[in-house]
């Protein structure tokens, strides 16, 4: 073939056969993988998904066993237990959900952890671990032991805290940035528009920067300036 | 910077050193604000870092404080390029949780907007790919088409890009009179169009050296990353979550999944070209599917009464009372429904503590994921190829911040 026009257009041609990933995921068959790696599903009444919850120590471990098996690294779920209505062993929550995109088999592995107890990153197993458990370490505040690059992903580097714990404060909050500018949403606001800066939906808490809050100049904005 | 003793590609004995070049986040290239650091020995990339986070909205924090009703228009602004498949995404999460009955015809809309949303969302593919490329005349043509699906969309919902169109349970409303013979119009002439495209860059010579072998991510990488969608069917796994976990009733539809095995940046533009004729053959199909039946299930601690009963039952009315001002309860649980989006996969991760708001909602964002083929794909080549494999990548800077 001529180099230049390239290969025929027909992208699924005579190659190889390559199946399609079958529509069947035998529910026992799951179980009985579950089985064989030592854990069973959580038996409570959210029986929706096949989650398996696994100590922390056996994590990397078992991991590595479903990798070997085919296992991909679709997310990683971390969830804040503390307003939850039913009782779980602990703060957090960490899910992985992998996949077996030959066999169609779906498994949900949960770690609980308490509030500053670390877990080990599984980017040695899944490259893909680097940007989720990034991203799980930002949002939720679970640290990742030999994690390449634990850095925040998503939130600006001078944001205090992480946004989806639920004790995190909703609302407008007052707000002193790295660079010692300080915001105050309601005042910023009646700034803009001339009027009366309102009630907020600010809901108690303070967020915080990085440089203490006494060194903070607090200047608030006057009408017509931004 | 460290100081290297030759420039070993080029074999000439002159010093050059690493150099880092910073890459937007305002750079038309980047498709949104992405902010890449790229450390470069001459020409050629040995190291490749991307800087997330500029779309930051907190979409998930945001939909944990909605009902589950209101969510649906926060949805499809998360990837607005094909927004359908979040929206489609979510939904079916909340169904699964509720235990909703979705009726044929709502399921066989959802299939046509679903196609069409992916059709939309690979026509800007196309354009703004070749673009970044240097190849200006595509970008109009793509966007012919992108404009006549836009336009189906606003017929359909009012709006052209975040629909907001679906309910839990089906559709807000039916369909406009006339609305599938315009689809029918639009998708017969689209293999022409199809066929336009790929004459302007399938068998171009500049887009074959610019393409070919470039940004190749192998099969176990592909799968090491977590990649979905285009990008890991053009690295040979012929994964597609409308076959394998088919939702909106796709096993009744007949269509390949285009796969190669080439894994470089043309075999991922390739794939794409291939969808779309997959995508207009699905939508084919579903326009003779479309009979004539509800749109919604006709479970009323789901779905709104029809306006007329307001005037009559009493009970219609306390149904409407507590769905708006409150919404619906799902039981305590968890859901996670697999879609196949332009981009791969997207799935809502919801626990619900039996409240009307979700507990915990997790945006399983494919661009998100995908991005980080960037610092292994990009490694090696030039800096021009760079932008060849992040257009063909595909990310969405909507979807990967959220």
């Amino acid at each position: 073939m001529d180099p230049l026009r390239g290969r025929n257009l027909d992208v699924q041609d005579d190659r190889q056969p390559n199946p399609v990933t079958p529509a069947v995921a035998p529910a026992a068959r799951l179980d009985a993988l579950l089985t064989e790696l030592g854990l069973a599903r959580e038996s409570t009444e959210e029986g929706l998904l096949p989650v398996a919850p696994i100590e922390p120590a056996r994590l990397l471990q078992t991991a590595a066993l479903l990798r070997a098996r085919g296992f991909m690294l679709l997310d990683v779920v971390g969830i804040d237990y503390l307003d939850y209505v039913l009782r779980k062993p602990a703060r957090f929550g960490v899910t992985y959900n992998l996949y077996q995109p030959d066999t169609n088999e779906r498994v949900f592995l949960r770690a609980y952890v308490e509030d500053g107890q670390h877990l080990p990153s599984l980017y040695p197993v899944w490259k893909s671990a680097n940007y989720l458990e990034r991203e799980v370490f930002d949002l939720v505040g679970v640290r990742f032991d030999d994690h390449p690059d634990l850095r925040k992903v998503l939130t600006p580097d001078d944001l205090d805290g992480h946004p989806l714990r639920k004790d995190f404060p909703l609302g407008e909050s007052p707000t002193l940035f790295r660079d010692g500018r300080f915001l105050d949403p309601a005042a910023f606001r009646a700034g803009l528009t001339g009027q009366q800066g309102g009630l907020t939906g600010w809901r108690g808490g303070e967020r915080k920067g990085l440089a203490p809050r006494a060194e903070a100049p607090v200047r608030e904005p006057k009408g017509g300036e931004s | 910077m460290t100081v290297q003793e030759t420039d070993t590609r080029s074999g000439s004995l002159l010093h050059t050193e690493t150099l880092s070049l910073n890459v937007g986040p305002q750079h038309p290239s980047t498709h949104g604000v992405l902010r890449l650091v790229v450390d470069m020995d001459g020409e050629y990339v040995t190291r490749v870092v991307n800087h997330m986070g500029y779309l930051h909205t907190g979409f998930e924090k945001t939909m944990e404080n909605r009902t589950y009703q209101q969510n649906v228009t926060y949805a499809p602004r998360t990837d607005y390029l094909h927004s359908f498949g979040h929206e489609l995404a979510y939904v079916l999460s909340v169904e699964k949780l509720m235990g909703a009955d979705v009726p044929e015809r709502a399921s066989v809309v959802r299939v046509i907007l679903h196609e069409l949303g992916r059709l939309a969302s690979h026509t800007v593919f196309f354009g703004t790919g070749l673009l970044d490329l240097g190849a200006l005349t595509p970008f109009f043509y793509a966007f012919r088409e992108r404009e006549a699906i836009l336009d189906l969309f606003e017929e359909v919902s009012g709006y052209r890009m975040n629909q907001g169109y679906l309910r839990v349970g089906g559709l807000s409303r039916d369909i406009p009179e006339g609305w599938a013979q315009h689809v029918s119009d639009f998708v017969n002439g689209l293999d022409r169009h199809i066929d336009e495209y790929e004459s302007l860059f399938a068998t171009n010579p500049i887009f074959i050296d610019r393409a070919k072998n470039v940004g190749v991510i192998p099969k176990d990488l592909a799968l090491d990353l977590g990649l979905t969608g285009p990008n890991l069917r053009a690295s040979g796994v012929r994964l597609d979550h409308r076959k394998a976990n088919p939702y909106c009733g796709f096993e009744q539809y007949d269509f390949e999944v285009p796969w190669a095995t080439e894994g470089d940046s043309y075999a991922r533009f390739m794939v794409r070209a291939q969808e779309m004729r997959e995508s207009a053959k699905i939508v084919r199909q579903a326009l003779g599917l479309l009979r004539p039946g509800p749109v919604k299930d006709p479970n009323r601690k789901i779905s709104l009464p029809p306006r007329e009963e307001l005037e009559t039952s009493m009970e219609a009315v306390i149904h409407h009372f507590k769905l708006v001002t409150e919404g619906f309860h799902p039981p305590v649980g968890e859901a996670y429904v697999p879609v196949e989006s332009a981009r791969g996969e997207v799935g809502y991760h919801l626990v619900s503590d039996g409240g009307s708001m979700p507990y915990r909602l997790k945006i399983r964002a494919p661009s998100f994921v995908n991005l980080q083929a960037m610092e292994y794909a990009g490694v090696g080549g030039q800096f021009a190829d760079l932008i060849t494999v992040l257009a063909s990548i595909d990310p969405v800077l909507g979807d990967v911040d959220r």
